[in-house]
């Protein structure tokens, strides 16, 4: 018998996906569970596994092919029976190519959507099919307000049209540009920056930590983690560092539900790492790290920004989260403003580690000192109360004493 | 070898449009052009003969002044000086062109361009061959006259919208072949200078195709200062006599022979595509020949565009300007396209017609409720100030919403007047909006405000109907 292979709902409202990359040709043997086909969603890369043992009878959709959730994108033959007709291909639609087949197009005539010029114009900037928008004007005026809007919630809904109406890539453009269609991570990622500034009101606290006892306790705990197998950096004790503060100040770990008016304050503590990958920037979640000792976060952090640059993050490993860290110190310079990754309220943004001459007790010593910055949503969290969370993480982080009985 | 990002073969107004906005994009341009640049429009076409219309019309007006109580005398037309005149206007405007693409950095290459591959252009010059290598390669070699079986071009007796631009003398006798726009414009300007008319259009109306009740206007006028107009009629056959010619012309009520001086055929365009190697290339075309593109302008081939009359009817300049930015925004990446509702159009016979959007029956064909309202000239004071009282403007709009869908309009400044109601359809504007649109007293777009308050159902200076 056939088995019709179908875009499984990989869940978190994504109704649709690129294929990536098939791990099976046709005529190849698959067994149940074995890695078959990575999907690229505007929310996450994932990796599906084959749903049955069987042979490759038809392959769909092609790589670079977009499938919707449902879609039959393989055919598998179990061997249950007789091979039975295949099904008819239902259309895939290429994302990013020149007008198939062109079609002459005269004049559009004055029964066309009724939208100025300009704004007829800006649907095409946009990549808004502006026949599918509805006009709030006088007698169903498209508007410049209706074609922005309308390109937003496509955004945000990915059952819409938005992708269709993507401009196609140009061949033969300026040479001296080049096209890169925004897809996948990227494009979600420049959608979740802009709606985070757009949507909220962030305010960025700065402020100095001395992590010469840090770094101490780390060389102390150095031994024991590599026993251990995993590779300890600052993180874990920063995440550790940032626990008490949390629950001493419950409204930096919140979030805020305009539709319901509220203030949603989280008694789970989910911290999202900030990881920079090949495909661009995206954020696994340490779950419940209150629960955690150093070690076991250490590993996990790992181990997620392994999968991360791997592609192989499940979308379980991408969300929940109710804080973000973003360390940059790896890099350099001296402290950035990161973004709050919205819903969340505050973002922690860790920096280089230098030796800088400090003034302690009257005299110049030199210390390991650091940055931490700071950037929360100012429509929840007010300054003072945010430079008092701030003061009471870098606290911790400076007290090792106070640190250790949080560590462990 | 000039490296280019993009090459354009033709540098009329769709070509050298194309080019300024090219390299206003920063995209290394080249403009070839194998006559001179601004093309048909400029050289052969729109420009020199409404030089020429400008010129007999203001010969006829002061002819008939003495009504105004202006008396001239010794009025004539200087065919030489005209001419001279005509060719100052059109190198003006040539020399024009040759300064913007120079100024914004594009090169023009003379000579014939011969389509090698789509990324290579070989064009000779009179300096040899010159091969220019491009990224992108936009095609704008525009439509030639097309000639009749028995009525070939001989450039002397039977001649075609070129020669009818460069005559020394109105002829005595001259026969249009083809009602078209251009044979209409060719037989009011000559009948104006003095000559004899005689019309043979195939069709049942002249100017097939636009709205009857426009046409009617131009056609008595044409009949009521003595042209002979023949419909549903062609030519049988041209017996030659010396300079002049007696033509056989086949009408409904049996074979008719006229004697003329000239024969002047305008029975429509094809297009110029020899060497553009659209086979070896692999472009599309259609069955008459015209390269087939989306409304990016893009042909099925990646990298070549095409644009203008090149794509077909209507074969207007300043569709093909339109269209030539958005080739050149295109092939700079930005997400242009033509989504223009209308293309306006305008014939410069007497008097003027001009058009855009849906004729009554279109509209109607379209299967909207029709709202149709007319103004005529006559009762509009400025057209007679200009004693041109003749013709109308008519408004189609949808009844049910009061959209403008469409507008005619023949008489004075007809080709000025079309304008306000193009941009009124491309921004969906209703009659009302026109109606409520104060329109100074007095001019002659009054004539559009009061058609489209007579639309709303409130017209002033003409009574209800």
């Amino acid at each position: 018998m056939t088995y019709e292979f179908k875009l499984p709902d990989i869940g978190e409202g994504v109704a649709e996906g690129e294929i990536l990359k098939w791990m099976a040709n046709v005529g190849d043997q698959v067994k149940e569970d074995q890695p078959l086909v990575e999907i690229m969603t505007d929310k996450v890369n994932v990796q599906i596994p084959a749903p049955r043992t069987g042979k490759v009878l038809q392959i769909l959709a092609k790589e670079g092919d977009v499938a919707k959730v449902g879609q039959t994108i393989m055919v598998i033959d179990d061997g249950s029976g007789d091979g039975g007709a295949p099904p008819a291909a239902a259309p895939f639609h290429v994302p990013d190519q020149p007008a198939g087949p062109h079609q002459p197009q005269q004049a559009s005539g004055p029964q066309s959507v009724l939208a100025a010029p300009a704004t007829r114009r800006l649907a095409r900037e946009l990549g808004v099919d502006i026949s599918q928008v509805r006009g709030s004007g006088s007698q169903g005026r498209v508007t410049d307000e209706d074609v922005k809007r309308f390109a937003s919630v496509s955004r945000s809904s990915p059952s819409t049209v938005a992708l269709q109406a993507t401009p196609a890539t140009t061949a033969g453009a300026n040479p001296r540009e080049e096209l890169v269609p925004l897809r996948g991570v990227r494009k979600t990622i420049s959608e979740r920056m802009l709606k985070s500034l757009q949507s909220t009101a962030q305010v960025t606290h700065v402020d100095e930590v001395d992590m010469t006892e840090l770094v101490l306790l780390r060389e102390a705990f150095k031994g024991s983690a590599e026993k251990r197998g995993v590779h300890l950096t600052f993180m874990p004790f920063i995440i550790k560092a940032l626990v008490p503060a949390l629950k001493e100040f419950p409204y930096v770990n919140s979030s805020l539900d305009e539709q319901s008016g509220n203030i949603v304050l989280k008694k789970y503590y989910n911290i999202g790492i900030a990881t920079d990958t090949d495909q661009g920037l995206v954020v696994p979640v340490v779950r419940d790290v209150d629960k955690k000792d150093i070690f076991e976060l250490a590993g996990e952090i790992e181990a997620l920004a392994d999968r991360a640059r791997k592609s192989q993050l499940t979308l379980d490993e991408v969300r929940g989260g109710t804080f973000t860290i973003t360390n940059v110190g790896a890099i350099g310079g001296l402290f950035a403003t990161p973004i709050v990754n919205t819903p969340e309220v505050a973002i922690l943004g860790l920096h280089k580690i230098a030796k800088r001459p400090v003034v302690r007790d009257g005299k110049v010593e030199i210390r390991d000192t650091t940055y931490f910055s700071l950037s929360f949503d100012h429509r929840v969290v007010d300054g003072a109360y945010a430079a008092r969370f701030t003061s009471r993480v870098i606290e911790t982080v400076q007290d090792t004493k106070k640190l250790l009985s949080e560590v462990l | 070898m000039i490296e280019a990002d993009v090459a354009i073969i033709g540098g009329g107004p769709g070509g050298y449009v194309c080019g300024i906005r090219a390299a206003q994009l920063g995209l290394k341009t080249v403009v070839i052009e194998a006559d001179r640049l601004g093309g048909e429009c400029v050289n052969y076409g729109c420009i020199p003969s409404k030089s020429l219309i400008t010129v007999s019309r203001l010969a006829d007006k002061v002819k008939d002044a003495e009504r105004f109580g202006l008396r001239a005398t010794g009025v004539s037309v200087d065919f030489v000086q005209l001419q001279k005149w005509k060719g100052e206007v059109v190198s003006r405007l040539v020399d024009g062109i040759a300064l913007l693409l120079k100024g914004y950095h594009a090169t023009v290459v003379k000579g014939d361009a011969e389509v090698v591959s789509k990324n290579m252009v070989a064009v000779t010059t009179d300096l040899g061959r010159e091969e220019i290598s491009c990224m992108s390669l936009v095609l704008a070699t525009g439509t030639r006259t097309s000639s009749l079986p028995g009525l070939e071009f001989d450039g002397d007796l039977v001649i075609g919208s070129k020669e009818g631009l460069d005559m020394k003398s109105a002829p005595k006798r001259l026969m249009v072949v083809g009602g078209g726009a251009i044979g209409l414009e060719f037989a009011s300007m000559f009948q104006k200078l003095g000559s004899a008319i005689t019309i043979v259009e195939i069709m049942d109306q002249l100017l097939p195709g636009s709205d009857p009740d426009v046409v009617r206007v131009v056609h008595r006028k044409l009949e009521s200062r003595g042209a002979k107009v023949y419909l549903k009629s062609k030519v049988l056959k041209v017996n030659k006599k010396g300079s002049e010619a007696a033509v056989e012309v086949e009408t409904p009520d049996g074979v008719i022979t006229v004697d003329v001086d000239k024969i002047l055929v305008s029975v429509g365009r094809k297009p110029r595509t020899e060497k553009l190697n659209l086979q070896a290339l692999g472009v599309q075309t259609d069955p008459r020949g015209y390269v087939v593109t989306d409304s990016r302008m893009q042909t099925n081939i990646p990298g070549v565009y095409a644009i203008g009359d090149l794509r077909g009817p209507p074969l207007l300049a300043h569709k093909a300007s339109k269209e030539g930015m958005v080739a050149a925004e295109v092939i700079a990446g930005m997400p242009s396209a033509a989504d223009w509702k209308v293309i306006p159009d305008a014939v410069f016979c007497d008097p003027e017609v001009s058009s855009v959007g849906l004729t009554e029956a279109k509209a109607v064909e379209a299967g909207y409720r029709v709202k149709r309202s007319r103004f005529q000239f006559a009762a509009l004071g400025r057209a007679l100030i200009a004693g041109e009282p003749e013709g109308f403007v008519k408004v189609i709009s949808n009844e049910e919403d009061g959209l403008v869908l469409g507008a005619q309009i023949v008489g004075p400044e007809a080709s000025d007047l079309i304008s306000e109601m193009a941009l009124a359809i491309e921004m969906g504007a209703t009659v009302e909006d026109i109606a409520l649109t104060i329109h100074p007293h007095p001019t002659l777009p009054e004539a559009i405000m009061e058609a489209s308050e007579s639309s709303a159902g409130r017209p002033i200076h003409q009574l209800k109907i």
